[in-house]
């Protein structure tokens, strides 16, 4: 294809795009992700290579692994959506992104989670807090809650992937289903840790590289940044006039927040800002990561690498979806001549087709095929992640711990990675259609709730006993189950469970119950019941104390080093 | 204000930037520490 069509705008019929090129790009693409995937079977020799890489991870891998992991296909293209259609308040998430979970993250959890990592040579999440309250029952009650919520997650992911594969392509969706999941059962099983943070270092790479590409020639295509801006802000009259459902939830405009205290207002605070925010602290997958570099100096410069993927990567996403409504409605832009309309009319009330419908509108067709790939690569490496963290907690927690083997195979956790595998497969095939975002949004509320107090306490507070982490955990995934099925009316009017029992959607109706984001309370109260606990019952002994938190240099340092 | 409607959304804006730029100056200034035997910042 001549290179002038590819970079001229709009070029690209409404059918879709060149499915010859697309599949050259990504049959090149795979014979990389083969070759990555390999060099890490080649290096993985024992169970510390296949479960945190050997503990000598270099720090750009480990940033754009831990980046790639983080952010998946509905961060980019569902939430994207969402800025779309209700505007630039998303960027609040992106703040607390960056500044929760990259340097929280690394600086206060990563540092204290990969030296006591190393001092109780634990390899998983499960292990870890098992190994530092001294209980496996703690292990095998993380590893199942893991093994039941992650499927829900990289499930969701993987019918994503396979949609856009089924899109682009033009395959039958199950058929796309089987070669997404094939692909990276490949490089997951026979790579381990190692083959998973090489390729997503690579898809890190193309990721950042594809979406700021796409915000610089969005910013081009509306005439610069402060122009773009204030034609957004010029449209807020539209959203009463054309929208009046989305104004009657609080939307005033796509550069001002919505209304205080109103639907939207506590969706964007409560579920978006503080659950998602907050909630990347303690979710598995990310929380292994920090376990596998050789040192602190690793960590910090994975905070500047880190930081600055998350700003480029989902910055760039809420703003382009906010700012394509300038594009549809421009009467000389938009899908077509004269015709205008808001992003989420010309999406057909669809938000997650807003990003790529803008891309194939109104960004030249090189930039499609490169956003084919960063849309692929954000899907398989954070499935990628999460299918190495079911696989281990089935294989290495869970199995091991159980049949008694003290023996550190990675043929076990293998087994355990291809079982995670078919059942994310399984689940997926299950599920049914709309479930994409609420299903993420129930991971990362409940995986907040349940594992945030007993994490942090394992890294901060010596005080905290093996009773009062049980109870809190318990408390956290209890709450969070009961605000899901009774309380907030998204997943319970979904789910009918109230209904059934009850008779009522949701248990308390007053507003602003029925849209609070459960995670708001079921944190603190595993919170409360954390430190009430282990005020209460037996501590740890000051042996086991001391063991966690070796001096800095110490003998016992030096040891498991 | 950046062309922004509203006093939060700028601030959204500035703070993402700004929270970025914390990341890159604490990653530079620290590139080399805690690479010791025990790699606690020393």
């Amino acid at each position: 294809m001549n290179l002038s069509t590819l970079l001229l705008p709009a070029a690209i019929p409404a059918g879709g795009m060149n499915t010859v090129v697309l599949g050259v790009l990504i049959a090149l693409y795979v014979l990389v992700i083969g070759f990555l995937g390999y060099r890490g079977f080649r290096q993985t020799k024992v169970r510390r290579d296949y479960l945190v890489a050997g503990r000598a991870t270099h720090p750009f891998v480990m940033a754009m692994s831990y980046g790639a992991a983080f952010i998946s296909t509905s961060a980019l293209v569902g939430f994207g959506g969402i800025a779309g259609q209700f505007g630039m308040g998303l960027l609040w998430l992106v703040f607390m992104n960056i500044a929760i979970g990259v340097f929280v993250a690394f600086v206060w959890f990563g540092r204290r989670t990969r030296r006591m990592g190393v001092a109780l040579s634990a390899a998983t999440f499960p292990e870890f807090i098992g190994k530092r309250y001294r209980s496996n029952g703690l292990k095998l009650l993380i590893a199942a809650i893991i093994f039941l919520f992650i499927p829900l997650y990289s499930s969701v992911v993987l019918i994503g992937g396979a949609r856009f594969l089924q899109e682009v392509m033009m395959i039958d969706y199950h058929l796309a289903l089987g070669i997404f999941a094939g692909i990276v059962a490949v490089y997951v099983i026979f790579g381990g840790l190692k083959g998973v943070m090489y390729v997503d270092a690579l898809m890190g790479t193309v990721m950042i590289g594809g979406m700021l590409l796409l915000l610089v020639l969005c910013y081009v295509r509306l005439g610069g940044v402060i122009p773009a801006h204030q034609q957004l802000t010029d449209m807020a009259p539209l959203v009463q006039e054309r929208l009046p459902q989305a104004f009657a939830l609080g939307h005033r405009g796509w550069t001002v927040m919505p209304e205080f205290n109103s639907v939207w207002w506590w969706t964007l605070v409560s579920s978006l800002m503080l659950g998602v925010g907050i909630g990347a602290l303690a979710q598995p997958q990310l929380a292994v990561r920090f376990m596998t570099v050789k040192s602190d100096r690793e960590l910090n410069r994975a905070v500047l690498v880190g930081s600055v993927f998350i700003l480029g990567t989902v910055g760039s996403a809420y703003t382009v979806g906010a700012l394509s409504n300038v594009f549809f409605f421009s009467p000389d832009k938009g899908i077509a001549e004269g015709v205008r309309q808001l992003a989420i009319e010309a999406a057909g009330n669809n938000p997650d087709r807003i990003i790529p419908m803008f891309i194939r509108e109104a960004l030249p067709p090189l930039v499609l095929y490169f956003f084919s790939l960063t849309m692929l690569s954000a899907a398989m490496s954070t499935m990628s992640s999460l299918f190495h963290v079911t696989g281990s907690s089935i294989g290495n927690d869970i199995f091991r711990t159980l049949s008694g083997s003290g023996r550190g195979s990675v043929t076990i956790t293998r087994a355990g990675v291809a079982f995670g595998i078919l059942v994310s497969l399984g689940v997926a095939l299950l599920l049914p259609p709309g479930i994409v975002a609420r299903g993420t949004a129930i991971f990362f509320g409940v995986c907040a709730a349940a594992f945030l107090p007993a994490y942090w306490a394992a890294l901060y507070w010596r005080g905290a006993t093996r009773a009062g982490v049980w109870a809190s955990i318990l408390t956290g995934v209890g709450t969070s189950l009961f605000g899901l099925l009774f309380l907030h009316r998204k997943e319970a009017a979904g789910l009918g469970i109230c209904r059934k029992l009850f008779g009522c959607t949701e248990l308390v109706s007053s507003h602003p119950w029925p849209f609070v984001d459960p995670f708001l309370y079921s944190l603190p109260l595993a919170l409360v019941v954390l430190f009430v606990v282990s005020a209460l019952t037996e501590k740890l002994p000051a042996q086991q104390i001391e063991r966690c938190f070796p001096a800095a240099g110490s003998d016992s340092e030096r040891h498991v080093k | 204000m950046l062309g922004l409607g509203d006093f939060w959304i700028f601030a959204a804006m500035i703070g993402c930037i700004a929270a970025a730029a914390v990341g890159v100056v604490y990653g530079a200034l620290n590139w080399n520490r805690g690479g010791g035997e025990g790699g606690d910042g020393k």
